[in-house]
């Protein structure tokens, strides 16, 4: 689900940039064809950024967003419809109270929450679109480098406690609801 | 014992009603948060209305979650990126309906362990009033022990 955005982060993070490196999930509708229509203008991206097609903003989970940061991303943006234009009806505003979560969620770890941003723009904007992906670029390079801790070192820092409890209960049957 | 939410609408329109009220034979809920997805089934199942889903989301329950879930993978991904503990519970907008904590409220609640049945992670416990409670009520009741539900 998230591979082609993280492997492409991966490599966006070492290869390319010495600077940052920004995934920008864009909605098949409009922000997508914005993004090709402003590279048929030539009207340069910052080469910080890779785009992620996604079917819609209402795709887009806090899962995406987050793995996105964790893997290598500096920074993410979702760009959709425009507010009330979304093919699917109600799929941006989806994806704008998700953002809105997810900033929450990492001011309350101690992450700038300017690290991840909504835009919104239709397919007949491609100027919009570069002036987001310029404004992300900006805000992000503004940030100092996302410090990353490797995976399980904080895992032991969490009490014991709950984590007996857990063990303790029957195998919970997986079952993905979210 | 309290009432069910058809109870309390039922004792409304009795004139003069009032609650005789008794004490409370059902099972004690324990809720496991760690292993909570956040679906609400236990909160659309409620017959009294005790659990419901909170406005508020406890962020330490994305990192408490089992390896392998969904929760469990948004917590890995946010222990990568966390610099501090977190600061406490989050607002959470109004369609993000997964990642809400459930509020359980033990007034209200019946003991039926409708709850522990119907959740689909095991995430919720319903002890047994002869675990809990005093030991001269359940042997009054030996009938109770019927109501015991495995999570």
């Amino acid at each position: 689900m998230t591979a082609t955005a993280t492997s492409a982060t991966a490599t966006a993070g070492t290869a390319t940039s010495p600077g940052r490196s920004i995934v920008a999930f864009c909605c098949r509708e409009c922000a997508y064809a914005a993004a090709d229509a402003s590279a048929n203008a030539r009207r340069p991206l910052p080469p910080s950024v890779r785009l992620v097609l996604m079917p819609c903003t209402g795709r887009v989970s806090p899962l995406h967003l987050l793995r996105a940061l964790a893997e290598g991303a500096d920074g993410v943006m979702v760009a959709g419809c425009l507010l009330g234009q979304c093919h699917y009806r109600e799929g941006n505003f989806n994806a704008v109270d998700r953002v809105a979560f997810v900033q929450r969620l990492l001011e309350s770890v101690g992450v700038e929450p300017e690290r991840c941003r909504m835009f919104t723009m239709s397919a007949g904007e491609p100027p919009k679109f570069v002036a987001a992906v310029r404004e992300m670029d900006r805000v992000v390079g503004g940030l100092p480098p996302l410090p990353r801790s490797s995976d399980g070192q904080s895992r032991t820092t969490h009490d014991g406690t709950r984590a007996a409890a857990a063990s303790q209960q029957p195998p919970a049957r997986t079952r993905r609801t979210a | 014992m309290p009432l069910t939410n058809r109870g309390r609408q039922i004792l409304s329109r009795v004139p003069g009603g009032h609650l005789q009220s008794t004490t409370g034979v059902g099972c004690t809920i324990v809720r496991h948060e760690e292993l909570c997805v956040g679906c609400g089934t236990c909160a659309r199942d409620c017959p009294s209305g005790a659990s419901e889903r909170g406005d508020f989301f406890d962020v330490t329950q994305l990192l408490d979650a089992p390896d392998g879930s969904r929760r469990g993978e948004l917590g890995a991904a946010l222990r990568v990126l966390m610099r501090h503990e977190p600061d406490g519970p989050i607002e959470v907008p109004e369609r993000v309906t997964v990642y809400r904590t459930i509020v359980h409220d033990d007034d209200r609640c019946l003991g039926c362990g409708t709850c522990a049945r119907t959740c689909p992670a095991g995430a919720i416990e319903a002890r047994p009033p002869e675990a809990g409670a005093a030991s001269a009520e359940a042997t009054a009741a030996p009938a109770a022990s019927g109501g015991e539900v495995r999570p």
